[in-house]
């Protein structure tokens, strides 16, 4: 035994469930192997700290009864409504939404008068081809006063 | 009478479920709690745990114990949550904080007796998830329960659903992996503290 390797017993179970006589075997070979001293050193540590990860167990709260019962009711609560009303009230929002804004389409598009492109006549009057060219402009014509005055101005000079 | 507790319970009876989930709370958050190390995980974890419970309450027929029902439920929904998570850390000896060299000095010099205080055990169990990380979740589960819980290989068969053989297997397997890590962890360490001495 004190000529073969050890690993294989380290492996096979841990240190701390193996029998007296074989814990004898491996510390007589370890003694005079190095590479199997420390394969067993290494188990040995292992071994401490798989106990001690073991024994990191978390305790429930005081209120996990409470919780699991809630989250029981709410699953039973989704599991009695039926598929078609389940998807529903999860569309329902969607839908509403949709629903008034074509509403408010149809009022905007068949209710408001149409609003008429026409340009003002006077305005067309103004900028026809026709005023440009032939009329003249209120400034350029003479008043009343003006053609009296220009007549007898004449007849005054003839005389 | 858990069988009569599971019927009342699967009959609507919402008190008989309420002290299903009391007796075996403790029971479900141990399994837990080897998958999971923070209480929001562990907690998630068990109440998912009850919730598939009370819907396959109408398959426990009474032949084993509740328990092991149970734990078996509690132990296939945590390790497919945990394939589900993210990836975790790959294993890396650079890392080694002076905590976990000193209590592998600690360990090394001394006849690798059981952590003394809280702190020397977090300083333990931190290095048993860093070591525990080299495995699958299935090999974790099996050197948790047999090295960590000194549970038998049949306990972990019965808990598991796997045959005795494949437990077998993947504890010889978990032990050896978890040994060479280690090996590289004190062989790092032992560099390191050399390297300081020099």
């Amino acid at each position: 035994m004190k000529d073969k390797h050890i690993t294989e017993i380290l492996d096979n179970a841990s240190i701390a469930t193996l029998s007296e006589s074989e814990l004898n075997d491996v510390r007589a070979h370890v003694l005079e192997c190095m590479s199997c001293r420390g394969a067993f050193e290494a188990a040995r540590i292992s071994g401490v700290v798989m106990k001690s990860r073991a024994q990191a167990a978390i305790e429930p709260s005081p209120f996990f009864q409470t919780r699991v019962m809630a989250a029981l009711r709410e699953q039973q609560a989704v599991e009695s409504v039926p598929a078609m009303l389940r998807l529903w009230s999860s569309a329902k929002a969607l839908v509403s939404t949709m629903a008034v804004t074509t509403a408010a389409l149809a009022v905007v598009s068949f209710m408001q008068p149409a609003q008429t492109t026409s340009v003002p006549e006077q305005t067309a009057s103004v900028y026809s081809e026709y005023s440009v060219i032939l009329d003249q402009d209120a400034d350029d014509q003479m008043s009343y006063e003006q053609v009296l005055s220009t007549i007898y101005e004449d007849e005054d000079d003839a005389r | 009478m858990d069988l009569d507790l599971a019927r009342q319970a699967q009959d609507g009876d919402e008190s008989a479920f309420a002290e299903i989930v009391r007796r075996y709370s403790p029971r479900v958050f141990s399994v837990a709690s080897r998958f999971f190390r923070q209480r929001t995980l562990v907690e998630e974890a068990a109440q998912e745990v009850f919730l598939k419970a009370f819907t396959q309450l109408g398959s426990f027929e009474g032949r084993g114990s509740f328990e092991g029902w149970l734990t078996r439920i509690a132990t296939n929904t945590c390790l497919n949550m945990v394939r589900g998570a993210k990836r975790r850390p790959e294993f890396t000896v650079s890392d080694l904080t002076d905590d976990e060299q000193g209590w592998l000095e600690q360990q090394s010099a001394g006849d690798g007796g059981e952590p003394a205080s809280v702190e020397t055990s977090l300083v333990a169990t931190d290095l048993a998830d860093r070591l525990l990380s080299v495995l699958s979740p299935e090999d974790q589960q099996a050197l948790l329960m047999i090295d960590g819980e000194q549970a038998s290989i049949k306990e972990v068969a019965e808990a598991t659903g796997w045959s005795e053989s494949k437990v077998k297997v993947r504890a010889f397997r978990a032990r050896r992996k978890v040994r060479e890590a280690m090996e590289k962890l004190l062989s790092y360490k032992k560099k390191r503290a050399d390297s300081a001495a020099d």
